[in-house]
């Protein structure tokens, strides 16, 4: 019974329904894939895999938002591979504008992995997303599963979006099996001293095309924009509000920093950070303070 | 012949009387026998007092002597009969009288001498309680009886000359009560503005010592976290006179008083190490005996690497964190000692420890990294009411001015506000059982810490944006009460409350 069960939920590459990209990608192509949720053809049509570091940064996470936030409400769907980090604010940016996310899982169908997601797990089902999986029942993630994996978020998209990336990263894993199977890379510029970019900056340099809007890559998929530029809301800052707003848009920054540069006592900028958060005009990740 | 000496018995924080009955009968072998539970320690008190009367040039009567602890059922522990059963014998090989209403506590040495005895402060309360007037303790510990109203301590020396005073022959000067005052402030290893940077975390340090919070500091290695703590005790306000005699009650059970010292007048910082046994903390043992959540008492215990601590010795100081005692039972016995301390705790974010770091990068799964956090468990959390992250500093990236210690704050600075913050909580908690505001309950708050509607708007948005659970909620307020405090405002305002939200648990976050 089990087994006719699961029987339901496979897609064999006989199937008229294989998604055709995926079979493009020759004898890699994965022979079966499992899955969850509702098997529709046209949630293959234009797939964009974001995929970024495990140890996204602020920056990253902010950017990955942005952008992914945009694409999605566009149509386009979101391929990733559900690790925590970069993944995982790919599929949850897409999740939170209503938009379809396909997450490939490097482990059986049946396992939710890591399983502290498993309130996104279900937010991607509920979202007419799917959960696809060339292995079987409950098969443990192991080493190998993460990058045979990658090359599945690869082959079933157009192009490939790499948000942060260390040199030695299952995101340039990704990458390296976009350019093998001819997909487009687009790369998010960072910080060249940051690890976590080293392997974007190197993707630019081998002539990875440069992300910085949603626009760029919509640009590729003939799309256009649907979300009608985000709606700033209309600053009415204090002069102290107006002095940590200019400090934080040119990086962001920790309070007790921010009390040294502008001369404001740890208190009073305390109070106002609280404020300013609260109003929604900044936000707090890992310690630093950066504009919304 | 029957001679009455009185002592005591210090069972936890209790005191009672014991009457050492000291009979020497002609008749039988000569010999000396101890009855009425004695320890091992009050056993062998027959050899140190055998000697110490024989080299105070008293022939020892070869008699058949048997003491009695009387009430009989309950054991007797140390070395504090030395002196009243030796006083016993001497009173009869001297006849002298032993003055009424006197009580004597003491250790001897072979020489006759007498020896710092642990325990003489709450003989002293004891005396004062029911009404006795004359101490005999040790010279070394007369000055913690001393801190007591209404009494006579009679410092010793030694037995000859204990003797010659009861037989009129010498004088031994009684000390009376003496108010004791100490100015030192309290030693603390760094002073305030040794620390660079850090501004939001001295501001918390600064609360958290005015308010009496508990603090949990959650950063990478060598970011500062230990310093910052072992600063702490400088910024502490003094003891007043019924805290310190608390503190040194529990001090004196312990005999963690040294030789000559009396009453303790700065809050104590305790910082055991994370390899602390479960008694060693929470104390305990066949005798219960003071942990080290007891010797913080109105202090500081710092546990520093605090997810390294056992989970069951984490869970075990929930009650004294609630309550401000614990209740130690044992078979034979329950003791009460009371734990009321702040928390100061240390924690690296990860495994690794550089999880945020600027520079280095973390190298630990999330899964590692979520299990290592889950240490610490919620209800602990729970009552921690202020949460800081501490980032490393790089002074490289300091101006001079900013790098000069001696243009930051003192700690001698940064205490009168603390002290202040005191003074006005002692005065407002005049009525209630409580001293600060972290001891506030719901009721309290309901009474002391009134919100506008505009407060209460803030606070309301504030708990959805970042979650805030109930007790969140109500720690948030006490935290903004005691900054009010500090800012000398009757009213908690906007900025107050907003500057409040800064601590809200952060990295580690109650499940």
């Amino acid at each position: 019974m089990l087994k006719l069960k699961n029987m339901d939920k496979i897609v064999t590459i006989e199937n008229k329904n294989y998604p055709k990209l995926l079979k493009e990608i020759g004898n890699e192509t994965p022979k079966k894939l499992y899955y969850k949720g509702e098997w529709n053809m046209d949630i293959f049509e234009n797939c964009l895999a974001v995929v970024g570091s495990r140890h996204l940064t602020s920056y990253g996470r902010k950017v990955t938002e942005q952008l992914v936030t945009e694409i999605a409400a566009s149509g386009i769907t979101i391929v990733s591979g559900f690790m925590y980090g970069g993944d995982e604010a790919a599929h949850q940016a897409t999740v939170k504008i209503g938009g379809r996310t396909i997450a490939v899982m490097p482990c059986g169908i049946d396992i939710i992995h890591p399983e502290y997601q498993e309130k996104l797990y279900y937010e991607i089902l509920e979202n007419k997303g799917l959960i696809i999986s060339e292995l079987e029942g409950k098969f443990l993630p192991v080493n190998w599963t993460y990058a045979r994996r990658n090359r599945i978020v690869a082959g079933l998209s157009k192009a490939i979006l790499v948000v942060e990336a260390g040199l030695n990263s299952g995101s340039l894993i990704t990458a390296k099996y976009a350019k093998k199977y001819g997909r487009k890379i687009f790369a998010v510029p960072g910080q060249i001293t940051s690890d976590v970019s080293k392997g974007t900056i190197k993707l630019i340099k081998e002539g990875a095309e440069v992300a910085t809007e949603a626009g760029d890559i919509l640009k590729y998929y003939n799309v256009s924009s649907t979300l009608s530029k985000l709606q700033k809301p209309s600053f009415n800052t204090s002069k102290e509000e107006q002095k940590i707003i200019e400090q934080l848009k040119r990086e962001p920054m920790e309070v007790d920093t921010l009390s040294r540069t502008l001369g404001i006592s740890a208190a009073k900028i305390g109070t106002t950070l609280s404020l300013m958060q609260l109003k929604g005009f900044i936000n707090q990740e890992s310690g630093k303070y950066y504009i919304n | 012949m029957l001679i009455k000496v009185l002592s005591v018995v210090n069972l936890g924080l209790e005191t009672v009387k014991v009457d050492v009955e000291v009979n020497l009968a002609n008749r039988g072998l000569p010999g000396f026998e101890i009855v009425g539970l004695p320890d091992k320690a009050v056993d062998e008190s027959k050899e140190r007092v055998r000697a110490a009367i024989l080299s105070s040039g008293v022939d020892f009567p070869a008699k058949k002597i048997t003491v009695n602890l009387a009430p009989a059922d309950i054991q007797k522990e140390g070395s504090l009969y030395d002196l009243p059963i030796a006083v016993g014998i001497l009173s009869s090989v001297l006849k002298f009288s032993i003055p009424d209403k006197s009580l004597f506590l003491g250790e001897l040495s072979f020489d006759g001498s007498l020896r710092h005895t642990k325990g003489a402060l709450l003989m002293a309360l004891f005396a004062k309680e029911s009404g006795f007037l004359n101490l005999f303790v040790p010279k070394d510990s007369a000055n913690e009886a001393v801190a007591v109203k209404g009494i006579k301590v009679f410092p010793v020396d030694n037995l000859i000359q204990l003797a010659g005073y009861f037989l009129k022959k010498k004088n031994i000067e009684p000390v009376l009560y003496q108010k004791i005052i100490n100015e030192l402030p309290a030693p603390a290893e760094f002073d305030m503005k040794e620390v660079l940077g850090q501004e939001q975390a001295k501001r918390a340090m600064e609360i958290a010592a005015a308010g009496g919070h508990n603090i949990i500091m959650v950063g990478s290695p060598g970011s500062g976290k230990t310093m910052l703590a072992r600063a702490l005790p400088g910024i502490l306000p003094p003891l007043n006179e019924t805290e310190s005699l608390e503190v040194t009650k529990i001090y004196s059970v312990a005999g963690n008083i040294s030789p000559g010292g009396s009453l303790i007048t700065t809050r104590q910082f305790r910082s055991p190490h994370h390899t602390a046994s479960l008694v060693g903390l929470i104390g305990g043992g066949t005798k219960p005996h003071p942990g080290e959540v007891s010797l913080a008492h109105r202090g500081v215990l710092f546990l520093d690497e605090f997810n390294e601590f056992p989970h069951n010795v984490m869970e075990a100081m929930r009650q004294p964190l609630e309550d401000g005692y614990l209740t130690i039972s044992r078979s034979k016995q329950r003791v009460v000692y009371p734990a009321d301390f702040m928390l100061v705790a240390s924690a690296n974010p990860c495994p690794c420890g550089y999880l945020n770091h600027p520079k280095k990068n973390c190298v630990c799964a999330m899964r590692q990294i979520k299990k290592y956090q889950k240490r610490i468990s919620g209800p602990i959390l729970d009552r921690i009411d202020l949460h800081i992250a501490i980032l490393p500093v790089d002074t490289t990236e300091f101006s001079d001015n900013q790098k000069n210690s001696e243009l930051l704050e003192s700690s001698n600075q940064i205490k009168q506000r603390v002290v202040f913050a005191r003074e006005k909580q002692e005065s407002r908690f005049d009525k209630d059982s409580i001293q600060s505001n972290a001891q506030m309950k719901n009721s309290h708050i309901k009474k002391y810490c009134k919100l506008t509607k505009d407060i209460e708007e803030l606070l309301h948005r504030a708990s959805i944006k970042f979650q805030l659970s109930a007790r969140s909620y109500m720690k948030t307020i006490k935290v903004a009460r005691t900054i009010a405090d500090l800012d000398d405002s009757e009213e908690i305002t906007i900025s107050h409350m907003a500057e409040a939200l800064q601590y809200k648990p952060k990295i580690y976050e109650s499940a």
